[in-house]
C-alpha cells in the first residue's frame, strides 16, 4: 500500500481524537474601489462587492470539508482597513458603513467580518480618527462587525495619543454592551506591528498590498501537538523540539492544502496559511496544557516562558519548512478566556497579568481575551497597552491587547461568552497610576536596532 | 500579456490578448460606425472571438483525482467488508488496495479508492457509507487522498 497504516491512521486520530481542524478560512476583499461621495451608493456597493466575492464562501469551505474530512470551525471575511476608502466620512457614516458591513455578513452566513481598522502608528488622518469615535458605537449596535487599530510600529514608535484614545474607546464599548458582558471588547484589538494578511479574527483585515480578492487560512491544533508531547515522555528538549516540529510540520500541510484548494473553488488567488496553534475552550485543546505536558507545573510557574518560546519558535520552523506562504500571525495564541488551562490558572492564583504580560514578548501575539475590573481607569489600561507596545518595537515582533474591562464587574467575578469566545475570570490589574506617564501625550520614537542588548 | 475576458461569451470563459482586443474593438467601431447598440456589439464580439483562435480558461477543478481512501474501525463482527464494500461497487467504485488488521476485537480496515468512473460524487459515497457504518456499529471515514500527500510525504 502506498501509505503506511500507521500514517492513515495518524491522521484519522488527528482529525477525530485531538480536535485538529481548521481554525477559519478567511477571505479578504479589497474596498478600495467602493466609496462614493454619496453614502447610499457606498454602501450599496459595499454590499455588492461583499456578496459577489461571499456569496458562495460557506459553501465552498463546507464542500472540501467534507471532501478531506477536516472541520473548517470558522468561514470569515475581512476586507480593506475601513479607514482608508472611506477617509471622507464622518462618524455617522462610518456607524452607517459598519451596519452595512453587518448585514452583508449576516446575508452570506458568516458569524464575523474583520476590518473596521486603521492604522495610526504614526499620526492620524481626519477620517481614521472619526472611525475610531465611531467604534464604540459601531460595535455595540452591530453583531459581526470587528475592529482593529494598530497603535504602534517598529518603524514608527508608538502614537500615545492614539494609545490614549483607545483606551478611552475600550472603557465606552464596554459601557456600551455591558448588558452582554462588555461582549464590544471582544471584537476589538489594539494592535503593535500588526500583520496585513492575518486571517484570525477579531485583528484580521486585508491590507492595503493585497490583491483585489483573496484566501487566507489559519490553522489550529493544540490538541495534536499535546498529544504527541504526551506520548513522546521523558526525553530530552531537543528531542522535544522535534516532535513538537514534526507534528506541526503535518497539520501546516494539511492547512495549505485545505486553503488551496477553497480559494481554487472559488477561482482567486491563495494568500497565506497562519500557522498559528488557536486554543478552544474545548478540552485538551489548549496552549496551557502544552506549556504543562512540557513540564512546568501550572501556567504561570517559573519556566512557563522558556516553555513558551520553544513551543512558539518550534511551531515557526516546522510551519516554514512545510509551506512557503506562511504569514499573519504564525506562532501560539494565549488567549485567556478561549483556553480552558488558563482559565484554570488564572481561577487558582497562579497566571497574573504581569505573567501573561512577560510570555507575550515570546509568544504570536500579546494579551488576548483578558477581562479585567470595569473600574480600571482607562490611563492604567492605556498603560498597559503601552507596555504590551513597547515588547513589539523593541523586539521587533506583532503584539496586541484585547482588554474587556467588564462594565459593573470586579475581582471574583465572571465575564461568560459562551461558544469560542469562552468564558474569563476578572483579573487582578495593580492599583498604581499611570496617568502622568501616558497623559503626556506624543509619541515614543521609534527604538534603536542596533546595541541589542 | 494576457488578461481574462469573463463575459458570458456562450457561457464560457475565454482569454485574450490585449492586442486581440484591440483588434476587435477596432472591427467593431468599423462594422457599426453610429448604428451601435449593446445588441450589436455583442453580436459583432462573438462572431470576432469565433474567428480568432481564443484560448478557453478551464472552469476550475478542485478535485485533482478520483483517489480516495476510505478508514474503518471497530468492533469486529461478521459483514463488515461485505457491506463496505458492497456501497462501493454498487457506486462503481474502483477499489485499488485494501488491507486490514485485528487487534483484540478490535478491526481497522484501510481501502483505496478510484472513484473517478463513479456516478456518485464523493459526499453522496459518504452518506450511503454513513447508513452502512450506523446498521453496523463502526466507523468509516472516506477522504480525498491528497490530504494523505500532503501531509506524510515531502
Amino acid at each position: 500500500m502506498q501509505y503506511d497504516f500507521e500514517e492513515i491512521l495518524e491522521t484519522i486520530k488527528m482529525t477525530e481524537i485531538e480536535h485538529f481542524d481548521i481554525r477559519t478560512v478567511t477571505l479578504g476583499i479589497s474596498l478600495r474601489d467602493c466609496v462614493d461621495r454619496n453614502i447610499e451608493v457606498t454602501k450599496q456597493k459595499i454590499y455588492d462587492k461583499i456578496l459577489k466575492y461571499g456569496k458562495n464562501h460557506v459553501k465552498y469551505a463546507s464542500q472540501i470539508e467534507r471532501q478531506y474530512g477536516i472541520k473548517i470551525a470558522n468561514k470569515r471575511v475581512s476586507i480593506t482597513p475601513a479607514s482608508i476608502p472611506f477617509d471622507s466620512f464622518k462618524l455617522d457614516e462610518f456607524v452607517e458603513v459598519a451596519r452595512v458591513l453587518d448585514k452583508a455578513a449576516a446575508e452570506i452566513g458568516i458569524d464575523y467580518l474583520a476590518g473596521y481598522s486603521a492604522l495610526v502608528q504614526k499620526g492620524m488622518t481626519n477620517g481614521e480618527r472619526e472611525l475610531i469615535k465611531s467604534i464604540p458605537i459601531a460595535l455595540s449596535e452591530t453583531q459581526r462587525v470587528c475592529s482593529s487599530i494598530n497603535v504602534a510600529s517598529t518603524k514608527a514608535g508608538i502614537n500615545m495619543d492614539a494609545v490614549l484614545m483607545m483606551s478611552d474607546v475600550i472603557k465606552e464599548t464596554a459601557e456600551r454592551t455591558k448588558d452582554k458582558d462588555s461582549i464590544g471588547c471582544a471584537k476589538l484589538v489594539v494592535f503593535c506591528n500588526v500583520p496585513e494578511d492575518n486571517p484570525f479574527v477579531a485583528g484580521a483585515f486585508h491590507g492595503v498590498s493585497e490583491p483585489e480578492v483573496v484566501l487566507n487560512v489559519g490553522i489550529s491544533g493544540p490538541g495534536v501537538v499535546l498529544d504527541a508531547i504526551k506520548s513522546a515522555g521523558k526525553i530530552d528538549l531537543q528531542q522535544l523540539a522535534e516532535v513538537i516540529k514534526k507534528t506541526v510540520f503535518k497539520i501546516t500541510r494539511a492547512g495549505e492544502l485545505i486553503g488551496r484548494e477553497v480559494a481554487s473553488k472559488h477561482g482567486i488567488p491563495f494568500g497565506i496559511v497562519d500557522i498559528s496553534l488557536a486554543p478552544t475552550p474545548a478540552p485538551g485543546d489548549s496552549i496551557g496544557d502544552i506549556l504543562k505536558a512540557m513540564g512546568v507545573e501550572d501556567v504561570g510557574a517559573p519556566g512557563t516562558t522558556a516553555a513558551l518560546a520553544m513551543l512558539n519558535d518550534s511551531v515557526k520552523k516546522a510551519g516554514l519548512m512545510a509551506s512557503s506562504s506562511v504569514g499573519g500571525m504564525s506562532g501560539a495564541f494565549i488567549p485567556v478566556s478561549e483556553d480552558q488551562a488558563m482559565i484554570d490558572a488564572v481561577e487558582r492564583g497562579n497566571l497574573s497579568l504581569e505573567k501573561l504580560e512577560a510570555m507575550t514578548s515570546v509568544c504570536s501575539v500579546g494579551l488576548d481575551m483578558i477581562a479585567i475590573p470595569g473600574d480600571t481607569p482607562s490611563t492604567t489600561i492605556a498603560g498597559i497597552i503601552a507596555d504590551e507596545c513597547a515588547i513589539g518595537i523593541i523586539n521587533d515582533k506583532t503584539t496586541s491587547a484585547r482588554l474587556i474591562p467588564a462594565y459593573g464587574k470586579k475581582l471574583g467575578d465572571y465575564i461568560d461568552y459562551g461558544g469560542l469566545l469562552g468564558k474569563a475570570p476578572i483579573m487582578d490589574v495593580r492599583n498604581l497610576s499611570s496617568n502622568n506617564f501616558v497623559g503626556r501625550g506624543g509619541r515614543i520614537p521609534a527604538p534603536v536596532r542596533s546595541l541589542t542588548n | 500579456m494576457f488578461i481574462s475576458y469573463f463575459g458570458k461569451l456562450k457561457g464560457k470563459k475565454v482569454k485574450l490578448s490585449e492586442s486581440e482586443i484591440r483588434a476587435i474593438a477596432m472591427q467593431a467601431i468599423n462594422e457599426l460606425g453610429d448604428n451601435a447598440n449593446p445588441e450589436l456589439v455583442k453580436e459583432v464580439v462573438e462572431k470576432a472571438i469565433k474567428n480568432s483562435e481564443y484560448v478557453p480558461i478551464p472552469e476550475t477543478q478542485s478535485q485533482t483525482t478520483g483517489r480516495v481512501i476510505l478508514t474503518s474501525f471497530g468492533l469486529n463482527h461478521p459483514g463488515i467488508v461485505s457491506n463496505v464494500t458492497k456501497v462501493l461497487s454498487d457506486a462503481n467504485c474502483d477499489i485499488t488496495d485494501l488491507s486490514q488488521k485485528l487487534m483484540g476485537d478490535f478491526y481497522t480496515m484501510i481501502i483505496m479508492l478510484d472513484i473517478s468512473n463513479s456516478p456518485k460524487d464523493l459526499s453522496e459515497i459518504q452518506n450511503d457509507l454513513n447508513v452502512v457504518a450506523e446498521k453496523m456499529k463502526i466507523k468509516v471515514y472516506l477522504q480525498h487522498e491528497d490530504l494523505f500527500r500532503f501531509m506524510h510525504r515531502v
